[in-house]
Formats: C-alpha cells, sequence, structure tokens
C-alpha cells in the first residue's frame, strides 16, 4: 500500500466523516489495511468507520515519511566583526528586563568596539524597537547584513513605520538623562568619594526611595572607572538602616554598567 | 522507604493502634479522604485505602516504622481492622491446606510439612518474616483482598469511562463531524469531566485539547478525525488491558490517566546515564503550565521526559539547563515510556565543548529523523510528541517555513498567521540559513524547534511559559 493510496483512502474517511455515517457507509479499507480492522464484531457502519480511522491514522503517523527536498534560501553575506561574548548576551537580557537605562549605552559600546550583536538577541531586539526609529538603526547597524536579510524573511521584524532618516549625531550620542544639580557635580567624582557621600546620605535618610529615579540616571552616566568602587561603597551601607534596600538596588545597577562594559571592551 | 521515612510522624496519623498480630492507623494525605492502613506484622500482610500500585506502600512502611519505634501504642482493634485480620486468616489458612495437598501430590517435594522450606541458613522463618540483604527474598505475600477491592473499583470505574468514551465517538461519526454541536467547548467539556469521573485523567486533557482543534485551520476536519481515531484506539486498548502484554498494558494505563505515585516511579531501577538536556518545551494545559525536558542519554542513546507543572504564580523546573549534560539517575514511568522522573544526580549540570559534540554526534539526517520518530510512534501510536536531534536547515515549502536537507524535509508547525513565531525567527537569526544540529519535537501537525546546537553553545529557543502566568519561565 503506497503514502498516494493511504492518503487518498484518508480523504475518503474524511468526507464520510463530515457527512457522518448515517448518511454514508465508510468505504472499503484497501489492502493491508482491510486486514489490520477485519473483525466482524464491528457491525455498525460507525464502529467500522472508527476501526478505519484509528488504524488509518496510527499507520500514517508511524510511516512519518520525509517531505520534498525543497531550495536552499540565500544565506545573508558573511560578517568579519568577532560576536559579542556570551556573557554579554546575557547582561542585555538583564538590562532589558531590570535596567532599560544601560540598553543604550550597551548598544553604543557594542557598536563602538567593533562587536557584531549575537544572532540569538535579534528578533528580540528587531521586535523591542519596531517604532524607535534611533534604537532600530542601532540594532541595524550592529546586525549588519543579517539585520536586513531576517527582516526580508519575516514581516513581523519590519518597523512600523516607513523610512525615517536619522541622523549620525543621534545615532552616535547617548540620551540625557535628568539629574539633579547637587548630584549632577558627582559624576566626574572619583568612586570612593561618590560612593562615600551616596552611602552616607542614604544611611542617614536624606536620599531615599523618592530620589532613587536621579540615583538611578546618576549612576547610568558616572565615569566608568568609578563604578566598582562606587558599588563597594553602597554595599557597606549599614543592612539596619531604612535605605539598605535602595542601596542594594543601586549595587546591582552598578555592577551591571560595570560588569556590561568590561564584556563589551575591546 | 525514604518516601516512608517522611510520613514517620505521628503527628500526621489518627486512630494508631496495634496489638500483637497488627498495626493500624488512618493516614491524612493530599485527599479529602485519609488512607486507612493496616499492616499484619506477624503474618505479613498489608492494605491500605492509597491508589499506590505499589506493596506495601510507604503508608504501610511509616506505619511499621512508627511501631518499630515504639510510637503506637497497644490497643483492641477496631471491629473493621479485626474482620481484615479475619479475612486474611481464611484466607492464609485457604492457602496452606492448597499447598499441603499440592505437596502431597508431588510426594516427597518440599519438607516433612509439606510446606515450602520456610527456614533458611540463618534460622530465619517465614513466620517471622525476618527481610534483611543476605535473607533470601521471602515468598510473596497473597493478594488482600481490601486493597484488591479499591484497585477494582478503579478498574471498573475507568471500563465503564472508557466504554461510555466510545459510544461517544460512535455518536460523533454517526451524526458527522459537520454537526454543529462540536463547535460548542461544552460538548467536549462535558465528556472530559465524565472521563475525570472514571478516572481517566489524561484523556480528559487530551479531549479538552481535542475541543481547540474544532475550526482552528481549514483543515480541522482531518486533525479531528485523526485525534477521533486515537481516543478510539485507547479506549479500545484501556478496555482490553488485560489481554495486552506487559510493557503494552502499562503504556495504555499511563496514557489513559491512571495514576502512578512518584515514590513508586523513584522506587523502580533507576536508568543511569550521562544525560544531554537537548530541549525544553513550555505548553499551557487548561490552567496549568507543563514544561518538558528532552533528555538524550549519551550511552544508551535513549531519550527521556522530565515534565514539571506550575499554576498560577508557582514555578517551573530550572535545574535542567538546555545544553548542557548531567550525570543523574532516572527512574522511568511504566512501560516503554519516555517520562521519567530525575533521581539521584551526580553532579551539577554541565556545559563544555564536549557537550557540544555529543550533540553533533546524535544529530541525524531528516530522512532518519523520520525514520527515528516512526519508531517510537509505532510502538505508542498515540505519542503527540517525540524528540529528534536533526542536522538540516530552514527552507520555504510554500508560505510555511521546514527543515530540510539532501533527503528530504519535515514541516515547521504553523502557529496561525497571527502568532509570531519566535522559534523559526530565532532559527532562522541564529542558523543564518545554513544547515545546523537542532533539537525538535515531532508533532502529527509539524515539528516545532526546541534547541539550536552550536558548535561553542546552545541556544534553547523552545516555546517559552507567559512570565506573567508562572514564575522561571
Amino acid at each position: 500500500m503506497t503514502t498516494e493510496s493511504m492518503q487518498e483512502h484518508w480523504q475518503q474517511l474524511v468526507t464520510v466523516a463530515l457527512l457522518g455515517t448515517d448518511r454514508r457507509d465508510p468505504p472499503n479499507p484497501p489492502g493491508p489495511l482491510a486486514d489490520l480492522v477485519a473483525d466482524t464484531a464491528r457491525s455498525s457502519p460507525s464502529e467500522r468507520m472508527l476501526a478505519q480511522v484509528a488504524a488509518c491514522t496510527a499507520v500514517r503517523r508511524a510511516g512519518v515519511v520525509p517531505g520534498p527536498v525543497l531550495d536552499e534560501i540565500v544565506v545573508p553575506d558573511t560578517d568579519a566583526r568577532p560576536m559579542c561574548v556570551p556573557a554579554a548576551v546575557e547582561r542585555w537580557h538583564h538590562i532589558t528586563a531590570s535596567w532599560p537605562v544601560l540598553e543604550d549605552e550597551w548598544m553604543l559600546t557594542l557598536i563602538g568596539n567593533g562587536w557584531r550583536i549575537a544572532p540569538e538577541l535579534l528578533p528580540a531586539m528587531l521586535l523591542r524597537h519596531r517604532s524607535d526609529p534611533v534604537r532600530r538603526t542601532r540594532v541595524m547597524v550592529g546586525a549588519g547584513d543579517a539585520g536586513r536579510w531576517l527582516v526580508g524573511h519575516l514581516a513581523d521584524l519590519e518597523p512600523r513605520h516607513s523610512a525615517v532618516s536619522v541622523t549620525p549625531e543621534a545615532l552616535s550620542e547617548l540620551p540625557e538623562l535628568p539629574i539633579a544639580p547637587e548630584l549632577a557635580e558627582m559624576l566626574d567624582w572619583p568612586g570612593a568619594e561618590a560612593g562615600a557621600v551616596l552611602a552616607q546620605s542614604i544611611e542617614a535618610g536624606s536620599l531615599g526611595q523618592s530620589h532613587k529615579p536621579m540615583l538611578v540616571n546618576l549612576i547610568a552616566r558616572v565615569r566608568p572607572d568609578a563604578l566598582r568602587v562606587l558599588a563597594d561603597a553602597l554595599n557597606s551601607v549599614d543592612p539596619m538602616a531604612t535605605g539598605h534596600g535602595l542601596a542594594t538596588v543601586l549595587v546591582d545597577l552598578a555592577t551591571t554598567r560595570h560588569r556590561m562594559l568590561e564584556e563589551l571592551m575591546r | 522507604m525514604s518516601a516512608a521515612q517522611s510520613l514517620a510522624t505521628p503527628t500526621r496519623w489518627s486512630q494508631l493502634g496495634a496489638d500483637r498480630t497488627g498495626v493500624w492507623g488512618s493516614f491524612q494525605g493530599s485527599g479529602a479522604e485519609p488512607y486507612d492502613t493496616m499492616v499484619d506484622h506477624a503474618r505479613l500482610g498489608f492494605a491500605c485505602s492509597c491508589p499506590s500500585r505499589q506493596t506495601p506502600c510507604k503508608h504501610a512502611l511509616a506505619l511499621l516504622l512508627l511501631w518499630v519505634r515504639g510510637q503506637i501504642a497497644d490497643t483492641v482493634a477496631p471491629s473493621h481492622i479485626e474482620a481484615w485480620m479475619q479475612r486474611r486468616g481464611a484466607a492464609l489458612s485457604r492457602a496452606a491446606a492448597a499447598a499441603d495437598n499440592e505437596a502431597g501430590e508431588l510426594s516427597g517435594g518440599g519438607n516433612a510439612t509439606g510446606k515450602p522450606d520456610a527456614t533458611d541458613g540463618s534460622g530465619a522463618t517465614l513466620d517471622g518474616a525476618v527481610i534483611g540483604d543476605e535473607q533470601p527474598a521471602p515468598p510473596t505475600p497473597p493478594p488482600d483482598p481490601d486493597r484488591n477491592t479499591a484497585r477494582d473499583d478503579r478498574v471498573a470505574r475507568m471500563h465503564a469511562g472508557l466504554a461510555e468514551l466510545d459510544r461517544w465517538l460512535d455518536d460523533r461519526i454517526r451524526t458527522g463531524l459537520a454537526d454543529p454541536s462540536l463547535a460548542r467547548y461544552a460538548t467536549w467539556d462535558q465528556l472530559a469531566a465524565r472521563l475525570v469521573d472514571a478516572q481517566a485523567g489524561s484523556l480528559a486533557n487530551r479531549v479538552r485539547r481535542l475541543a481547540g482543534l474544532v475550526g482552528a485551520s481549514p483543515d480541522w476536519h482531518d486533525d479531528v478525525l485523526a485525534e477521533l481515531g486515537m481516543l478510539h484506539l485507547l479506549a479500545q486498548a484501556g478496555r482490553r488491558i488485560g489481554a495486552l502484554p506487559d510493557s503494552l498494558a502499562d503504556a495504555v494505563a499511563t496514557t489513559v490517566g491512571w495514576q502512578v505515585r512518584q515514590a513508586d516511579v523513584l522506587a523502580g531501577v533507576p536508568d543511569t546515564d550521562e544525560w544531554l538536556i537537548a530541549g525544553r518545551s513550555d505548553v499551557r494545559e487548561d490552567r496549568i503550565e507543563v514544561r518538558r525536558h528532552w533528555l538524550r542519554g549519551v550511552n544508551s542513546g535513549r531519550w527521556a521526559l522530565a515534565l514539571s507543572f506550575a499554576a498560577y504564580q508557582q514555578s517551573l523546573d530550572t535545574s535542567l539547563p538546555v545544553g548542557s549534560s548531567l550525570r543523574a539517575d532516572l527512574h522511568r514511568y511504566p512501560g516503554p515510556a519516555l517520562r521519567a522522573l530525575v533521581g539521584t544526580r551526580y553532579h551539577d549540570p554541565v556545559d563544555h565543548p564536549s557537550v557540544a559534540a555529543q550533540f553533533a554526534a546524535s544529530a541525524c539526517s531528516i530522512a532518519d529523523g523520520c525514520a527515528e520518530v516512526g519508531v517510537m510512534v509505532a510502538a505508542e501510536p498515540w505519542l503527540d510528541r517525540v524528540p529528534v536531534t536533526v542536522h538540516a536547515r530552514l527552507a520555504r515549502a510554500g508560505q510555511a517555513w521546514a527543515l530540510a536537507d539532501s533527503t528530504g524535509s519535515m514541516p515547521i508547525l504553523d502557529l496561525g498567521t497571527r502568532a509570531f513565531d519566535a522559534g523559526v525567527a530565532m532559527l532562522l537569526a541564529v542558523s543564518g540559513g545554513k544547515p545546523v544540529d537542532l533539537t525538535v519535537e515531532w508533532t502529527p501537525h509539524g515539528v516545532v524547534p526546541l534547541s539550536i546546537h552550536l558548535p561553542d553553545r546552545t541556544v534553547d529557543i523552545g516555546p517559552r511559559a507567559n512570565t506573567s502566568f508562572v514564575s522561571a519561565a
């Protein structure tokens, strides 16, 4: 019994099943299938039909055969840039889930240091920035030809709006973040000094949860070489202090940014 | 025994008591009704109202542990315990008489009493029932009438449920799939509820999934008819379970929904190997998120399936990272089932280049992959997910995607026009259209890509649970 004759018989069964055996008798099973379902105990048309359907389904599923050989699809051009390391991939997931304020810096550092975006990040990045021409353009720069190729195959990844021109400045500059003037002066301080002031202020309660957005922005833009010492200082906040929770959150931000920059250095 | 030890706490028991022949008590398990457990410690017999097929069950062992620790006071046996003891005494007497007769007929076989030789070299007697590593295994205790009654009741209910399922299928086939009642969820849900009552929970889940196929695609009649055929096959096999070979009978029982307790599975012989964690997929089934981890033995080449479940706000298992390998004992469910529980782990999952090489070594062509799937489905035609690792590239088959190589192609499961297929997007991005090693789940409607095995890493691309429903997704 060939795959074609089994398929033909199955189509006959589907037709009878649609109408019901009250209206049409089941077809006679062909060849070996007849032996499989031969049973005088099955007297009614519906019982004979069910037996055929079960046997035919089992045979079709167990007899799974490959479909036709298909043409290869055109592959994208090779990108000579090295792919970013797996730790950077994990970091991007952490950043987008917890510290989106760092995402622009992640992308600009990657592009600036000559890395290529890991392909497993591309679908998520292209979906995430369908409506943001600046960030989407950065993704396409970081992805190279693979980005254009992927979008060409999957309409779901196309941008929501028609092409918008993006200036080179907008592409390469980090967006400005609002930081209170009394905190902004710390942007250029050494890590130990900035860390000590922040830790003392948090411990004393003069910086609290209401200041969190400003503190997040500060740490997202503070000198990169200050991050590790800053994190150490914030880590020393008294666990009994009311600001300990805030300090812990800021330690994670500082550590995340420090590691992000290390992973994307070359 | 380890399962029993955690239950051997007096606070979890009520109506505890013992006398010179027996020990008894009621254990409050996860069900609404407590399990009544009785042990004949003098003549070695057990009875428990729990559904475990293990003899003795963990409740009986826990009861014995409490008794040997002196945590059960002597008291007068309640009437139902006394009745059970009397029934046991009568049954044992009949068995002894039958053995006497048989020994007499054999004239000269056995010992002077005609009973089985109850002594071994150390002098332990059958009555004393000393069970130790050095002792020969004692004869199997006679079947317990009460325990068998409970099981028989369950089997009878299941048989009745399967008969009702077959009648329902027969009605559907008579009236036809164009019958508008099939479009109503209640039509399916009522049948599913009756199957749950009949202890056929797995079939009930299958029926509810089937309800979702009605009208879901232009070819839905085709898909629904095939599933009705599988339900008929299972209903027929379930009703003839006693006539099936043991292994197939176990497979049918598990597929129909016969509950096997985890402790019983863990008590089985382990399948020890270095297990490659080849793929993962999360699927919402009713109100439960089900995570499937597909593992493949490096030495045996055998597949195994580890399941975890999470209801709303609960966590799925994250201890089996895809792309790593783990030396562990797997305990398989009865029959040829792929499903297993992970027992002892001999180390944490490791992820190094040799693991990637092992994945590459296990990958086969599309044609060989189809043959591998066919073998597994021929053994259990009702399987609706089968894993396979192939070396293939993405290709277009009209508007749909497929995996292909020089031996043929396999269609990728089409999620419909409205769903963004993250798996295909990831496969396309990571492979760049070139051939890769990948683990997929075969389903009757197409394959689901689960993971891509690259020389330096494995990328997990399987369907992932919604984090707003369960955590650790």
